[in-house]
């Protein structure tokens, strides 16, 4: 269509010389510097291009779109093992919290046949000017 | 124009006039589906494709005080069978194919006996449940089973790891909803906010990345942390139990406080449930028999205190320079009134003479109590009861029984109501009132707000509770010369822990209409009394083995009171073997 239009214009140029200068007279580089990608182009020819540039669209929006597609089922799959990760989580959390509580600590602790201590052999004391040991210390390590 | 003409006008005419009656119909038919109807048909349409999803909020997590969880949540799944699906799909060969699906299934979920499954099969409906909440063991199995026309429905359970621990301090939940204890009083936090998504789906209901789609992300309900000791409170409990249990109880109910703070360490009745199977305990009953077993009877099971009320009627009489611990009563066993109010007798009937305030509570002489209360007179004594918080709820959580008494402004009031006040009857309190009153004592006079959530965590935002002081019930020397009294009474009723002292008072409540033998015993104090930490409640219902406090709940007493000094490492406040 460009080239088209251009070619009108250069006719119509030529019935108004009077008025402005032919194009052909312009100097090489002006004329470059208008229309730097001037060419002509046939009607049918610029219907296959215009084919192929459709069709070139299409076939990149399809690929697009399959890319999209297999994106999203690897999305879902993540978020399908994400629940499920989620769900172990939650259980291994409520299997060590039940592991914790003192009950199951009591079965335990019974089932290894320990007793609970007399507490009339313990005795708290406080010991008055205590410091904490420097742990940095090698020398005061076990 | 010929006849034959005409006709074929005519006929031409109808055609044309038949035709645009068909496009006429046509169109509105057109107009009924397109346009009548569009609305609805469009909202048909975009629920094949586009899928709305509410988005439950994970319920908030309660730990202990130490960070152990005490509520969470899991995701298990229901097993649903679609039995239409199923006598259409194996139409040719149904017999065999269900005998193989039942068995199977029935291999998974022995608890589903094959009868029960063929009977679910034999139903004309979509889908029937066969099995909830499965362990997730089975779910694998199903899965790795691929059983037609069976499918796995997650749902997201509340679960309480510790089983019935702290069950009467937690609650439990129905659905999303929190009912009892802190379930229910803290719903609206622990809740959090549901989210939703909007998106187009495939044909299996896949959201799809491309497309219109909304989400709104659900907020997690807030975290709470509790000032209960998960190791206490397991020990409090099973002490109670077998304490119940051996002495022939109904019921019972301990409270540990922190002394300074007011921060509830233990509290716990029994019976009790399990959060985890709560409808198993339906028809259970616990408050001697009279309230559900769900409800915490600290709060909600009041109580005449009886003897160990003598504690408060001491320090009104202490702080009003009415008494000192010195000061002596003739006890004949009895007191007569001359205005005509009934005689008052000692629990025992026993006469003690000459006794001094100190051994009246050691006595536990009800005699020296209607004394003091005597001389207070109601407009001495009540206005200390009421700065004590009887007769006034807590707000620790609902439902809650704030008890009550008659005052000398209440009708029917009359002095009789005075002097059995004064040793704990012709008044209720509940457990946790009277728990609050010795944590004043305890406290140095300043009596502070009992409180069970320690912190909240709100997605990252945290927020600690302060201790908060009510107010200054008695001064410091009040509290100090009642806890040296109490002091002696538990040296002499030999409640005692070597190296520590206590500060005790012993309880023996009767109640108007049953026999004498049916007591609510307990026994309420601190340790150690020179530096108080904790204060211990122990109240027993009914026991029969021995009905009084001092040996039906003073046992228990000194089991939880040796309990915390070993596991808090609290220091002996006396010369180590001196005792």
């Amino acid at each position: 269509m460009y080239s088209l239009k251009a070619q009108t214009m250069a006719s119509s140029k030529v019935t108004s010389k009077s008025a402005m200068p032919s194009l052909g007279v312009l100097p090489a580089q002006r004329r470059r510097h208008i229309r730097p990608f001037s060419f002509h182009i046939g009607p049918v020819a610029l219907c296959i291009v215009c084919v192929l540039l459709i069709s070139l669209m299409a076939v990149l929006y399809l690929s697009q779109v399959g890319q999209v597609v297999t994106a999203n089922h690897q999305l879902q799959d993540i978020r399908n093992e994400q629940a499920a990760l989620e769900r172990q989580n939650q259980d291994l959390v409520d299997t060590v919290a039940q592991e914790q509580s003192p009950a199951y600590i009591v079965g335990q602790v019974q089932k290894m046949g320990l007793k609970p201590v007399d507490s009339k052999n313990l005795w708290i004391l406080q010991v008055p000017h205590l410091q904490e040991i420097d742990k940095s210390n090698q020398s005061i390590q076990p | 124009m010929s006849a034959e003409l005409r006709r074929a006008r005519s006929r031409q005419m109808v055609i044309f006039l038949l035709g645009c009656g068909g496009m006429v119909i046509l169109l509105g038919r057109l107009y009924y589906w397109q346009v009548w109807l569009s609305g609805p048909l469009t909202l048909l349409a975009n629920s094949e494709h586009i899928q709305n999803q509410i988005l439950s909020a994970p319920r908030g997590l309660i730990y202990d005080a130490e960070g152990h969880l005490l509520a969470t949540n899991v995701v298990r799944d229901d097993v649903y069978i679609t039995p239409l699906q199923f006598s259409s799909d194996f139409a040719d060969n149904y017999p065999a194919e269900l005998s193989t699906e039942v068995h199977a299934l029935h291999q998974v979920l022995p608890s589903v006996s094959e009868d029960q499954l063929n009977q679910d099969f034999g139903l004309s409906l979509q889908a029937v449940r066969v099995a909830q909440q499965i362990n997730p063991g089975q779910s694998q199995r199903l899965r790795d089973l691929h059983l037609p026309d069976t499918f796995l429905e997650p749902q997201t359970w509340r679960i309480y790891p510790g089983g019935d621990l702290a069950s009467q301090i937690i609650g439990y939940t129905q659905g999303d909803k929190g009912i009892y204890g802190i379930e229910a009083k803290y719903n609206t936090i622990l809740a959090g906010k549901a989210g939703s998504f909007t998106a187009e789906t495939d044909l299996s209901g896949n959201p799809l990345t491309v497309g219109v789609s909304s989400k709104q992300d659900p907020v997690k309900g807030t975290d709470l942390t509790l000032t209960v000791d998960s190791f206490m409170q397991y020990f409090v409990q099973s002490a109670l139990q077998n304490a119940v249990i051996q002495l022939e109880a109904t019921s019972g109910t301990v409270i540990v406080l922190d002394s300074h703070s007011g921060a509830v360490v233990a509290m716990t009745g029994y019976p009790t449930f399990d959060p985890n199977h709560y409808s198993d305990f339906a028809d259970k009953k616990g408050c001697v028999g009279s309230e559900d077993v769900y409800l915490n009877p600290a709060l909600f099971c009041d109580y005449e205190p009886g003897s160990t009320m003598k504690s408060v009627t001491m320090a009104a009489a202490l702080e009003q320079h009415v008494i000192t611990p010195d000061t002596s009563i003739n006890d004949p066993g009895y007191l007569n009134f001359s205005d005509g109010t009934p005689t008052v007798h000692n629990w025992d009937d026993e006469s003690y003479g000459k006794e001094t305030m100190t051994q009246v509570l050691q006595h536990s002489a009800n005699v020296g109590a209607a004394t003091v209360a005597s001389w207070l007179g109601p407009d001495r004594f009540y206005p200390y009861l009421q700065r004590f918080g009887f007769g006034q709820p807590i707000g620790l959580f609902n439902p809650e029984d704030s008890g009550g008494y008659r005052t000398n402004t209440s009708v029917g009031w009359t002095k009789s109501d005075l002097t059995r006040q004064a040793f704990g009857q012709s008044m209720t309190a509940s457990p946790l009132q009277m728990a609050r009153a010795y944590q004043a004592i305890a406290n140095g006079g300043v009596m502070m707000q009992p409180y069970i959530l320690a912190s909240t965590n709100d997605n990252g935002h945290i927020v600690t509770m302060k201790p908060q002081m009510l107010r200054r019930v008695i001064s410091t020397d009040t509290a100090k010369t009642l806890t040296s009294m109490l002091v002696s009474t538990a040296e002499y009723n030999d409640i005692s822990l070597p190296n520590y002292s206590l500060a005790i008072k012993t309880g023996t409540a009767t109640t108007q209409g049953l026999s004498m033998d049916q007591t609510e015993a307990s026994v309420a104090g601190f340790l150690p009394a020179s530096n108080p930490q904790f204060v211990i409640l122990v109240k027993i219902d009914r026991p029969q083995k021995t009905i009084y406090g001092g040996t039906a709940a003073g046992p228990l007493w000194k089991a939880i009171a040796q309990q915390l000094v070993l596991h808090y490492s609290i220091p002996a406040d006396q010369q180590v073997g001196t005792q």
